[in-house]
């Protein structure tokens, strides 16, 4: 849960390490093997250079000699912790055996770790990467940081606001960009999303001929998370649309990929469905999605219904919601459109849609009633007056949650339910 | 936002005012992982005074109960209103979560 990204290995190689010495041999020894092991280094052979060096190369961390002529160690790292610009660099002290007192006085003055003298050069690459691996995740704790670099500006930010429009319109490259087109039935969608990318999501999948996957679903949450938990859904619907006949074992599957790949809290609600076209059967599961509406009119298309003859039918069988529970089961059930039906696949913001005052919400009963009173009306067209509906009610166009809607009506009076 | 009691055998009685929606979300959470820092494992979350949840807020419910359930703890739910009590049927987590009415049902939960 936590944001910070942690970093083991090095960043780059261009993690810079200054090395204070008055000893040249030392300077030359600890500069060979440090390049050689992918390090910028810099060197300096008094603590006065040292410090100016630390101040204008900004390095990743120094090794610090404790006795030297002019400055000693411990006067060098006083002013590198008093000075704002060099405080935050980490310190090694290269100490000579002997002196112990200057170990601890050093640690306790803001060094890091010691190395002592005579001292094994791979010992030095080990300690150096165990200090920069501490400090490695406090640099790069922001994420933001992390992924624009030299952009986290006001440019750069406006570039990721750019970003985050891209994958809003990749997201809706995802969802059909038309419904699909048949003879018998009429399909409609509305889709909204209350931040760039939506957590919401439909799709319609061609299985043959003449039978269609419907699925519509809700990922917990909004914005680039649960966009991407989306898009995994959505993948893996589409493929395994492919392998099973059943709504249930449909929901299953994607019910375990969710659980073993995702966080605990992650999860989603969907209803998966296949339309048989030549018959109007729907069968469908529903994983912990608020139920699908088939209004049943048993009156015939065009023709304006009787209040008496409608039924309505909420399509509540199937199990829980995706993602959260290793063991699930999922039944399905099948429900026949016949001429004139309206079935209504929707997300909870709709019906969670606030009203002018407050704890008010849309709810599924007046949704019930909007349709209700415009079944004639073609699919496009109960969209549309849902909207207005929708608009009327909260009296903005402001929306606190995604909404996705898909309409099916049934119009061909030919066909007969089986 | 929160009111919390608890006593000597590890129950701690999270008493919830207002929606829990948004920010107050990581509020909820804090405070859950609070308390089981604090050794109580046994979680009642009271949500009477509770007109309404998002489904980040369930997930925070889900992600404690899962926790608790896998270290022997258990957490249970106390008193939804009626549009959190739809929430939790629609998603059947009434098939996992045990829902009390009273807290004194909810405290025999945990014998």
């Amino acid at each position: 849960m936590s944001e910070t990204i942690y970093v083991s290995e090095p960043i780059s190689s261009t993690e810079t390490i200054l090395v204070i010495d008055d000893d040249t041999d030392i300077l030359a020894l600890l500069e060979m093997s440090l390049v050689s092991d992918g390090f910028k280094v810099i060197t300096a052979s008094n603590g006065v250079i040292g410090l100016e060096n630390a101040k204008a190369a900004q390095p990743d961390l120094i090794l610090l000699d404790v006795m030297m002529p002019q400055m000693d160690g411990l006067e060098v790292i006083k002013r590198l912790k008093d000075d704002d610009e060099t405080r935050a660099i980490p310190v090694l002290w290269l100490t000579a055996k002997t002196q112990t007192e200057d170990k601890l006085r050093g640690l306790e003055t803001g060094g890091d770790d010691y190395i002592t003298k005579p001292f094994d050069l791979r010992e030095v690459t080990a300690r150096i990467n165990a200090v920069l691996g501490r400090t490695r995740p406090v640099k790069y704790i922001n994420p933001l940081i992390n992924a624009m670099g030299d952009s986290f500006t006001e440019e750069g930010v406006a570039e990721l606001g750019s970003h985050l429009q891209a994958a809003a319109e990749i997201q809706l490259k995802l969802l059909p960009e038309k419904p699909p087109n048949f003879p018998e039935f009429d399909f409609a969608t509305m889709f909204r999303s209350s931040t760039s990318v939506s957590g919401d999501f439909y799709d319609f999948i061609p299985l043959t001929d003449t039978r269609i996957a419907i699925v519509l679903g809700d990922v917990k949450g909004h914005g680039i998370p649960a966009a991407l938990l989306m898009v995994m859904i959505q993948t893996a619907s589409r493929l395994l649309s492919n392998e099973s006949d059943c709504p249930g074992t449909v929901l299953k599957r994607i019910n375990t990929l969710l659980f073993h790949n995702t966080d605990l809290e992650q999860f989603a609600t969907m209803v998966y469905g296949i339309l048989e076209l030549d018959t109007g059967r729907f069968t469908y599961a529903n994983g912990g999605h608020c139920p699908p509406i088939h209004f049943i009119t048993g009156t015939g298309d065009g023709e304006q219904h009787k209040n008496s003859d409608l039924r309505v039918e909420l399509l509540e069988t199937g199990g829980m919601l995706i993602g959260a529970f290793d063991i699930a089961t999922f039944s399905y059930d099948t429900c026949q459109l016949s001429k004139g039906d309206v079935l209504l696949l929707y997300t909870d913001g709709v019906t969670e849609t606030e009203g002018r005052e407050q704890n008010d919400f849309y709810g599924e009963e007046r949704l019930i009633e909007c349709f209700s009173k415009n079944l004639t009306l073609t699919a496009q067209s109960l969209c549309d007056v849902l909207k207005n509906d929708l608009l009327e009610y909260s009296g903005t166009t402001q929306l606190k949650d995604d909404r996705a809607v898909v309409v099916i009506k049934h119009t061909n009076a030919n066909t007969t339910p089986t | 936002m929160f009111d919390i009691t608890t006593d000597a055998q590890n129950t701690a009685v999270v008493h919830v005012q207002g929606k829990i929606i948004g920010s107050t979300v990581a509020q909820l959470q804090e405070e859950i992982e609070r308390q089981l820092q604090n050794g109580n494992n046994k979680l009642i979350i009271d949500l009477k005074n509770v007109p309404l949840l998002d489904s980040t807020a369930l997930g925070v419910i889900i992600l404690a109960f899962q926790v608790l359930q896998r270290s022997g703890g258990k957490l249970v739910l106390l008193s939804p209103q009626k549009a959190v009590s739809s929430v939790l049927e629609v998603t059947r987590l009434t098939s996992i979560l045990e829902v009390y009415e009273t807290e004194e049902a909810a405290r025999n939960a945990f014998l």
